[in-house]
C-alpha cells in the first residue's frame, strides 16, 4: 500500500506556557488514537509545539483504508423461519434494519447474518474528521471565543496548515480553511510562508526564525542559558516546570545576562530567587556553594540589534521587586519573631480548631512528646513548636507565601535562637513535595511529626477527611510525609499512642468519636502508595498491612522482609500453606483455637516432625524477632517448606477423634502465629 | 508665535495619552472621556463594563483615573500609587488583528518590536466584584508588564456575545520605561514654553494626602453606612428600571469597600460577604442593561447579529 508525510499546523495567538506542551502530547495521543481507530498505519508520528503554533506530523502515513468485510449477527436461524418456511418477523425486521431482501442473508450458521463488503476510505477524507475529534478532546480548562464567532479554543485561531505530501487536505477546522500558508516569527518574519511539504516543515519554520520542535528549543535553552551562567563563574538554577515554561514563551531563544545590585546578597537568597523565578520567569546563578551571585538570566523571544536595551529593561524590573523584597526583611527584623504569634491568636486555622497559635501550642506539646521518645532536646522541640507558625504573620511571607519556614529560619537565626530550633522552623515543613529531602536534626523530625499529626487528628477530628479527588489540606501528603520521616529516619514511635495524644489535645473540639482509629487507618493506607512507588509488589504490603504495626519503622523492615522472602523458593508452597491453615482454622470458633500441643497425641511421623521442626524453628527465631530482624526470621521460617508439605500431604486434620482432630488445629494455630509475627503470607500471590 | 504640534512628544507624559488618543482615534474608536466617579480601573467606566453587554458594536478609547486605596505609600514609593492613569481600549467585536493594532500603538511610541523584546504572556483576569471574567495575557516589555489585554468571556454574569478585547496600558510604567526613569514621581508631565512640570509636581501631595486619609482618617462607622446606603440606593433605583442610575450606586460602594479595606476594617471572613454584595448588584444590573438595550432593538448592533440576540432574548422572555 502507497504512503505519503502528513503534516498538520494549528495557528493560534500565544497559547498558555504552562499548557503548552501538554497541549501538544495530548493532541499527538489523540490524533495516534484517531489514526488506529481508523485503520490507517504510519511509520512514525511526532509533534511540534511553540507559542503561536501546534502542529504534528506523521511520516509514511497509508493513503487509505484497506478494504473490509463488516458481518452482523441477527436472530437465530432456528427462529428466522416459520415451520412452513417463511421467514418471522424478527428476520424480516434484520433483513429491512440493513437494507437487504432476506433471500441475501446467510443461513449456514447458527445464526442469520449480514455480510457486507466495505470500501475503505481515503486518508485525505477521513483526516479532517480525525483532526476535529483531536481538538475537541484537548485537555483545556477554559475554552474561550472571540469576535462574533460561536467557535472557542484555548486562544483565537489565525491559520491552519494541512498537507498530504505536496497536496493540500481540504478541511475547515475550528473556522479555519486548510491550506500551505503559515507564518514565521512573530516580529522577525511576520510575513507568510509556504511550507511546499510536509518533510520540509521544521527547516521552512527555522529559516523564518521559529524552532518549532519544542524539545530542541528546550535543550537550545538549557545548554545556552548554562553555558552563559559558566562564562559568569555560577551555574543556572533551572526547576523542571520553569525551563518549560521558558520554552513555551519563546519562538527563537536568545538568552541574555542581567546584573541586580550586590546589596540585594544580604536578603535571604529564598525570597530573590522566588520573585525572579515565579514573577519574572529569570534563571537565577548560583556558586558552587549553591550561594546566590548578583545575575541573572532572562531567555528574550528576538535577536535584537541592541540587547543591552533588553538587559536595562528587564534589570529596571527587577530592581523594584528585590527592593520590596529588602524592604520586608529589614520590616520584619525589627521585632522578634515570637512576638508575632500575638497576631496568630486572630488569625484562624480552621473554624472548629482554633486560631493558628492554638495550633502552634498544641504542636510545641506534641513536639516535646515526641522529641523525649526520640532522644532530641524536649525543651528545643517545644520552643521551635510555639515558633513554628510564627513568620507566616510577617510581611515578607504575606507577599511570598512560599517563604513560610524560610522566612522563619532567618528570622529565628537573627534573634538568636538555638541552631537546631531555626532550622526546625523550616524543616517542619519537610517533605514539601514526593522525594523532597526530610528534616535532618531531632528537632526538626519532632516539629514535622508534631504538625502533620496535629492537622490529621484535627481535620479528620472534624469529619472532614479526603474523598476521592477532594483534598484540601493535602492530608494524603502530609501522613506520606508523616510515614516517611518515622521509617528514614528510624525513629521508635508508637503512632496510635501519639494520635491519641494529639486527639486529647484538641479538648472537646473533635466532633468524630473515632477518629483514632480513623486515622491510624489512614496511615495504614497510605503505606501501599508510597511502597507502590518504590516498585514493591501490591500483595507484599498487604500481607504487611494485616499485622496493622502500630510503628512505622517495623511496618517497613517487616515489608522488606517480606519482598526477601517473597523471592526465596520455598515461598510459593509456605504461602499456600498459609493459605491454606488460615482457611482451615478459620472454620472454627476463634476461642477454640491455641490450646498447646499434646506430644503423646501425636501420632504420624509427618506431624511428629513438623511440629520438631516448628520447636526447634521458634527457638531460633525468637532473638530475630526481638532485635527486628524480620528478614532472618523469615529466612529460617522457610525451612518449615518441607514438614509443612509433607504434612499436608500425609495428615489428615479433620478425623473423628476430636482430641487428636484439636491437637493438629493446635499444631497448625502455632504455625500460623509463627508467620504472622512477620506477615501475613497468606496474602502472597503465586 | 502660535503652533499646533502635529506628532504628540511621547516623551512627556502627555504626550504618550495624546499619541495613544490619536491613534485609536484614527482607527475608529469614540474618543470618550474618563467617568466622573472613583473606580478601581478603566473596566469600571460604562463605557467597558456596560457596553460590553449584549450585541451591539462598540469600539471606544479613554483615560480612566483609578483609585486603589490600599495601594497608597504616601508618595514614598517609587512605583505604588493610590491613584494612578489606565489607558483603556474596547473593541466590540474584536477585529481579528486586534494584537497588530496593539502592536502598531507600541511602535507609534518608538517601541520597536524587533528590538525590544515583547511578549504575550498568558495572564486570565477576573473581577469577582463584577463579576466578570476573560482570557488573555499581560503584555511584556523587556520583562516589564505594561498592558493588561483581555478577551471578555462574561460580565456582570451575562455571556459576552459577540466578544469585547479590551486593551489597558498603565501608563505611568509605560512613561517611566519611555522616558528612563526610576520614580514615577521623575516622569516629565510636559516640558513646553511654561517650563517642565513633572508628575510629582502635580501629584505628590495627593498621594501623601490621600494615603494619610485613606489609611488614618477615613471615617469607618460612616463608611459602613454609606456602604450599605449606596447597596439599598441600587436596589431601589433597580426597581425603577434605571440601571444606569443604579450602577453610579455599584461604583460608590465598590470604592467605599476599597475604602474601608485599607483601613483594614473588614475581616478577612467579612470581606467575601462585602464582595459577593457588591457582585449581586453588578449582576442585576449587568442584565437590567441588556433588557434595556433589547427593548430598544439593540440600534447599535449589525443586522444579523440583532435579529439572533433579540430572538433568543424574546424566547427566554416567553
Amino acid at each position: 500500500m502507497s504512503s505519503r508525510d502528513f503534516l498538520f499546523e494549528l495557528g493560534a495567538e500565544e497559547l498558555p506556557p504552562k499548557a503548552l506542551k501538554g497541549l501538544a502530547d495530548s493532541l499527538l495521543a489523540s490524533v495516534k488514537k484517531g489514526l488506529a481507530d481508523a485503520g490507517l498505519s504510519y511509520s512514525n508520528a511526532r509533534h511540534y509545539a511553540a507559542p503561536r503554533r501546534l502542529a504534528v506530523l506523521v511520516e509514511g502515513l497509508a493513503t487509505e483504508q484497506a478494504d473490509r468485510v463488516v458481518s452482523v449477527d441477527g436472530p437465530p436461524v432456528k427462529a428466522a423461519f416459520g415451520a412452513d418456511g417463511q421467514p418471522t418477523p424478527a428476520a424480516l425486521g434484520f433483513a429491512k434494519k440493513n437494507g437487504v431482501d432476506i433471500a441475501e442473508l446467510d443461513r449456514s450458521g447458527e445464526k442469520l447474518r449480514f455480510r457486507k463488503e466495505v470500501k475503505g476510505q481515503t486518508t485525505v477524507a477521513l483526516l479532517p474528521g480525525i483532526f476535529e475529534t483531536a481538538l475537541k478532546e484537548l485537555p483545556i480548562a477554559k475554552r474561550m471565543r472571540w469576535g462574533s464567532s460561536r467557535i472557542e479554543f484555548v486562544r483565537p485561531v489565525k491559520w491552519l496548515v494541512m498537507l498530504f505530501d505536496d497536496e493540500v487536505v481540504p478541511a475547515e477546522i475550528l473556522g479555519l480553511t486548510s491550506g500551505r500558508l503559515s507564518y514565521g516569527h512573530r516580529f522577525h518574519h511576520p510575513a507568510a510562508v509556504t511550507i511546499s511539504t510536509p518533510a520540509a516543515y521544521a527547516e521552512t519554520l527555522r529559516g523564518a526564525h521559529v524552532i518549532a520542535d519544542f524539545a530542541e528549543r528546550q535543550h537550545s535553552v538549557q545548554t545556552q542559558v548554562q553555558a552563559l551562567a559558566a562564562k559568569e563563574g555560577g551555574v543556572a538554577l533551572m526547576p523542571e516546570a520553569l525551563l518549560e515554561e521558558v520554552t513555551a514563551l519563546v519562538e527563537y531563544p536568545v538568552p541574555l545576562v542581567c546584573s541586580f545590585e550586590e546589596r540585594f546578597l544580604a536578603v535571604p537568597q529564598e525570597a530573590l530567587i522566588s520573585t525572579m523565578q515565579d514573577n519574572q520567569k529569570y534563571f537565577c546563578l548560583v556558586d558552587a556553594q549553591g550561594k546566590l551571585i548578583a545575575r541573572f538570566i532572562t531567555v528574550a523571544n528576538i535577536d535584537s540589534p541592541s540587547p543591552e536595551k533588553i538587559v536595562a529593561g528587564n534589570e529596571k524590573v527587577v530592581r523594584p521587586r528585590l527592593t520590596d523584597a529588602e524592604f520586608f526583611f529589614k520590616q520584619d527584623k525589627k521585632v522578634t519573631l515570637e512576638s508575632r504569634n500575638e497576631r496568630l491568636k486572630t488569625v484562624v486555622f480552621q473554624a472548629e480548631l482554633g486560631s493558628v497559635y492554638e495550633k502552634a501550642e498544641r504542636v510545641a506539646a506534641l513536639a516535646a512528646l515526641i522529641a523525649e521518645k526520640i532522644g532530641g532536646n524536649v525543651e528545643w522541640a517545644r520552643r521551635a513548636g510555639i515558633l513554628s507558625k510564627a513568620d507566616l504573620a510577617s510581611e515578607m511571607v504575606g507577599e511570598f507565601p512560599e517563604l513560610q519556614g524560610i522566612a522563619g529560619f532567618h528570622y529565628a537565626t537573627h534573634d538568636g535562637e538555638a541552631v537546631e530550633v531555626a532550622e526546625a522552623l523550616n524543616e517542619q515543613y519537610q517533605p514539601r513535595f514526593a522525594g523532597d529531602q526530610l528534616p535532618g536534626n531531632k528537632t526538626g523530625q519532632a516539629v514535622a511529626l508534631a504538625d502533620k499529626l496535629d492537622s490529621l487528628t484535627g481535620i479528620f477530628g472534624i469529619g472532614q477527611p479526603p474523598t476521592g479527588s477532594r483534598d484540601p489540606f493535602a492530608l494524603r501528603r502530609a501522613a506520606i510525609g508523616l510515614l516517611r520521616i518515622a521509617i528514614e529516619r528510624n525513629l521508635p514511635l508508637d503512632l496510635p499512642e501519639l494520635i491519641a495524644f494529639a486527639a486529647q489535645q484538641q479538648g472537646g473540639k473533635l466532633s468524630n468519636k473515632t477518629v483514632e482509629a480513623d486515622v491510624f487507618e489512614f496511615l495504614l493506607g497510605r503505606y501501599r502508595a508510597m511502597y507502590e512507588e518504590q516498585g514493591i509488589a501490591p500483595d507484599v504490603i498487604q500481607a504487611v498491612q494485616v499485622c496493622r504495626p502500630r510503628v512505622a519503622a517495623d511496618f517497613d523492615q517487616r515489608v522488606k522482609a517480606v519482598a526477601h522472602f517473597r523471592a526465596l523458593p520455598e515461598a510459593a508452597s509456605l504461602a499456600a500453606a498459609n493459605k491454606r491453615v488460615s482457611n482451615i482454622l478459620a472454620k472454627e470458633p476463634v476461642e477454640s483455637l491455641g490450646g498447646d500441643i499434646n506430644a503423646a497425641l501425636l501420632s504420624e511421623s509427618a506431624e511428629q516432625q513438623l511440629a520438631a521442626a516448628l520447636q526447634t524453628i521458634s527457638a531460633d527465631v525468637e532473638p530475630l524477632f526481638a532485635a527486628g530482624d524480620y528478614t532472618a526470621a523469615l529466612t529460617q521460617l522457610a525451612r518449615l517448606r518441607e514438614p509443612v508439605d509433607v504434612f499436608f500431604e500425609s495428615v489428615m486434620v479433620n478425623v473423628d477423634k476430636e482430641e487428636v482432630r484439636r491437637n493438629r488445629l493446635n499444631l497448625l494455630w502455632q504455625l500460623r502465629q509463627l508467620f504472622l509475627r512477620v506477615a501475613d503470607v497468606s496474602q502472597l500471590q503465586a | 508665535m502660535s503652533t499646533v504640534q502635529q506628532q504628540p512628544d511621547v516623551s512627556t507624559f502627555q504626550g504618550l495619552i495624546l499619541a495613544l488618543q490619536n491613534y485609536w482615534a484614527a482607527q475608529g474608536c469614540v474618543v470618550i472621556q474618563p467617568y466622573d466617579m472613583e473606580m478601581g480601573a478603566g473596566t469600571f467606566h460604562t463605557a467597558t463594563f456596560l457596553r460590553a453587554i449584549g450585541p451591539e458594536t462598540w469600539n471606544a478609547a479613554y483615560v480612566q483615573p483609578s483609585r486603589r486605596p490600599a495601594d497608597g505609600r504616601y508618595g514614598e514609593n517609587p512605583n505604588r500609587l493610590q491613584h494612578y492613569y489606565q489607558f483603556q481600549v474596547v473593541l466590540k467585536p474584536n477585529p481579528p488583528n486586534i494584537q497588530e493594532l496593539y502592536l502598531d500603538s507600541l511602535r507609534l511610541l518608538g517601541l520597536d518590536p524587533t528590538v525590544h523584546d515583547i511578549r504575550f504572556v498568558e495572564d486570565n483576569w477576573e473581577s469577582p466584584t463584577l463579576g466578570a471574567w476573560g482570557l488573555g495575557w499581560e503584555i511584556w516589555l523587556n520583562g516589564m508588564e505594561v498592558t493588561q489585554f483581555t478577551y471578555f468571556q462574561q460580565v456582570g454574569g451575562v455571556e459576552c456575545y459577540p466578544v469585547t478585547g479590551e486593551i489597558t496600558y498603565g501608563l505611568e510604567r509605560l512613561a517611566m520605561y519611555i522616558q528612563g526613569v526610576n520614580s514615577v514621581y521623575d516622569l516629565t508631565w510636559t516640558n513646553g514654553p511654561f517650563g517642565k512640570v513633572t508628575y510629582g509636581d502635580v501629584f505628590h501631595q495627593n498621594e501623601v494626602e490621600m494615603s494619610t486619609y485613606n489609611f488614618e482618617h477615613a471615617n469607618v462607622p460612616e463608611l459602613f453606612k454609606l456602604f450599605d446606603f449606596y447597596e439599598a440606593e441600587s436596589v431601589r433605583l433597580m426597581k425603577e428600571k434605571l440601571p444606569l442610575p443604579a450602577y453610579e450606586f455599584v461604583l460608590k460602594a465598590s470604592h467605599t469597600f476599597n475604602l474601608l479595606d485599607a483601613r483594614r476594617a473588614i475581616s478577612v471572613t467579612a470581606r467575601q460577604g462585602y464582595i459577593l454584595r457588591v457582585r449581586t448588584l453588578a449582576r442585576n444590573i449587568a442584565q437590567s442593561y441588556f433588557d434595556a438595550r433589547a427593548r430598544l432593538g439593540f440600534p447599535l448592533a449589525p443586522a444579523a447579529l440583532r435579529e439572533e440576540v433579540l430572538a433568543k432574548w424574546k424566547e427566554n422572555a416567553e
